[in-house]
């Protein structure tokens, strides 16, 4: 026999991983207890990511149930800075266009409402009065909370309706018998409440009367300031590209055409920022747990001297050590990190099902925890091991 | 002609410190394939600094050491692992036994690292607990059973790679006088078997039990018998 042939056996996968779960399977608690470290900030980590995901994929599905095929047209300015005024026809030229299925316009009147004739004329509340179409409410996507919506004959008749946010500034929350606002020397009487309008929230702070009723007793010239509308879901683009020429072919550059479901949509994907300052918390944690592993391997490299100097007779390697060390901290980390996952998804769908949400949780979230996990044990696990494998033989086995 | 299984040749250890501490003096020693042998000497004589040494668990500080005719001197640590590994079975004083395993896993870890599959590790663990005697005990915990019984598991698991050579240090030295005379008994037997077996002891009563003993005092062979 030569000394050519003396080279050490690899261990196969199987008998890696035994050795590797030699201390956590007999430490159970200890392992336990170090894993739980890195399980509560992969946990924290991984919730904070699904909630944000899940709130998300919640307003994106309540955007996507409002419809995102409605379009507003609005008068927007010449090139001098005056107000472009949308001409008095455009709603119905907007209607002769082929996939567009609702056409509801409103039309800023140039007054202010006020509670009672008492209230001093500055305390205008921010609040708008306009003229709306009978058709607003399906076509805007919103509906009456008390009371009643206007129709062809309170239209005519010095009658409003309030929107949400305008409700609450008037101090105005049930539609009584006789409830009735100041609006330009003349009390308005009020028949409703709407909910509140999520893709357009300007009808929110408005006060509605009818064309006619504007016309009437507030002098509004009748042009509309804003035209909503409705089209066949997968035409939406190409209604918009036509909306402006249609609108007011005199003057196409002076009409402000926009999807109120996008400026939704790209909110919902800003929330996300939110959650840096928790995810920060979560990293503290998992680095917290990180030390925790690497406190236990250190402790567990000095009670272990002697199971080191016997597998050093038995002819384990330098290398085999090290790796024995190395992968048992890898081990403890990861399966901190899994449950870690587990438990965040847990979260997510209970507070998610609370909400009524979707259960969205990023691949990024699970799979960046269990990398973090990973890496973390494995630098953890690091200065151990080479500590453990720079032990002699000799000196690890005289420890009694 | 075969080399003999183990040769130490003017072997000196020094450890160093400040004086430099020679505990080994040119120590000469061969051990022929199938004996028994028993080295003796008082505490502090340097038999584990020596035990290190023919285990090439470390190395001699001048000399030469040969393992089955291989000179350790031009071998990497890697490849003296495997030496051990495959050539060289220890039994110690402390037993070092698992005690979160059962005596079978315990013995068959002797084999892990000379690449043997598992399911012929549990096999020769079994074979070679029967061959001490405890082919009943298999799957008791080592803190199930009594001093003797353990170390009997570590001789087991000493001998499970059928290695060159078993070395022992103090095998009796943490048992009662009839359970060492057990052991000792039992040494016997295996090497009736054909195992070669160093067993190092400072016990002169026990050492009387073996055919070749070798007399070592502050770090020389002051006798032979
Ligand atoms: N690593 C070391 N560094 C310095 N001196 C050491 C070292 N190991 C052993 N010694 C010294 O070497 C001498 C021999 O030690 P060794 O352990 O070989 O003796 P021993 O014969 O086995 O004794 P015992 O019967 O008590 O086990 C002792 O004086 C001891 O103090
Ligand atoms: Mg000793």
């Amino acid at each position: 026999m030569s000394a050519e042939v003396l080279m050490p056996a690899r261990l196969r996968f199987g008998d890696m991983a035994r050795v590797a779960s030699v201390g956590v399977r007999t430490r159970r608690v200890r392992a336990a207890l170090s894993a739980l470290g890195i399980a509560i900030g992969v946990a924290a980590m991984v919730a904070v990511l699904g909630l944000s995901a899940s709130s998300q994929a919640g307003l994106l599905a309540e955007i996507d149930k409002l419809g995102t095929n409605l379009l507003t047209v609005a008068n927007g300015t010449t090139v001098l800075g005056r107000n472009q005024e949308l001409p008095l026809a455009a709603p119905a030229m907007i209607r002769r266009v082929a996939p567009v299925t609702a056409v509801a316009d409103t039309g800023r009147v140039d007054v202010n409402a006020y509670r009672s004739p008492l209230i001093p004329s500055i305390h205008t509340n921010a609040l708008d009065v306009q003229a709306a179409a009978l058709n607003l409410l399906p076509t805007v996507g919103t509906t009456v909370a008390e009371g009643r919506w206007l129709n062809a004959a309170t239209a005519t008749k010095p009658v409003c309706v309030l929107g949400a946010a305008a409700a609450q500034r008037l101090g105005i929350d049930l539609v009584l018998p006789g409830e009735r606002i100041w609006i330009e020397h003349r009390w308005f009487y009020v028949v409703g409440i709407l909910e509140p309008a999520v893709l357009v929230p300007q009808i929110d702070a408005s006060i509605l009367v009818g064309y006619p009723a504007a016309a009437t007793y507030l002098s509004f010239d009748g042009h509309p300031t804003e035209i909503y509308v409705r089209s066949v879901t997968d035409q939406t683009a190409a209604v918009h590209d036509v909306l402006g020429a249609t609108a007011n072919p005199a003057h196409p550059d002076g009409v402000k055409v926009s999807k109120p479901s996008d400026a939704l949509v790209a909110r919902a994907q800003a929330k996300g920022a939110l959650t840096g300052l928790f995810l920060g918390l979560g990293a503290v944690a998992l680095l917290v747990g990180g030390v925790g592993v690497a406190n236990i391997m250190v402790i567990s490299v000095l009670e272990r001297r002697s199971e080191i100097g016997l597998r050093r007779a038995l002819g384990a390697t330098k290398g085999q050590i090290r790796a024995q060390f190395l992968s048992e901290a890898v081990l403890l980390s990861v399966a901190g990190g899994a449950t870690g996952v587990g438990l965040g998804v847990a979260a997510t769908a209970v507070y998610a099902s609370t909400k009524h949400w979707a259960i969205a949780v990023p691949t990024l979230a699970w799979a960046g925890g269990l990398g973090a996990a990973l890496a973390i044990g494995a630098v953890a696990g690091l200065l151990p091991a080479l500590r453990a494998a720079r032990l002699s033989p000799t000196d690890a086995l005289r420890t009694v | 002609m075969t080399p003999p299984v183990l040769e130490l040749d003017h072997v000196t250890k020094t450890y160093p410190g400040d004086p430099p501490l020679e505990v080994l003096h040119a120590v000469n020693l061969a051990i022929e394939e199938g004996e028994l042998v028993a080295v003796v000497g008082p505490s502090g004589s340097g038999k584990s600094t020596l035990l290190s040494i023919m285990g090439t668990l470390d190395r001699p500080t001048s000399g030469t050491v040969r393992v089955t005719g291989i000179d350790i001197a031009g071998l990497e640590d890697r490849q003296l692992s495997a030496l051990r590994a495959t050539r060289i079975g220890f039994v110690f004083q402390q037993f070092f036994l698992s005690e979160h395993e059962s005596v079978l896993d315990n013995v068959a870890e002797g084999l892990l690292y000379a690449g043997v599959p598992r399911w012929e590790r549990q096999q020769r663990a079994a074979e070679a607990l029967d061959r001490v005697g405890l082919g009943h005990r298999t799957q008791h915990r080592p803190t199930k059973i009594s001093g003797g019984e353990r170390q009997r598991v570590a001789i087991a698991r000493a001998l499970a790679g059928r290695p060159a050579i078993v070395l022992a240090d103090e095998p009796t030295g943490n048992l009662d006088s009839s359970s060492g005379a057990a052991i000792v008994a039992m040494l016997e037997e295996l090497n009736d078997d054909g195992a070669t077996i160093v067993v190092i002891t400072h016990d002169h009563d026990v050492a009387a039990c073996f055919p070749r003993r070798i007399e070592i005092l502050d770090g020389s062979i002051v006798g032979e018998r």
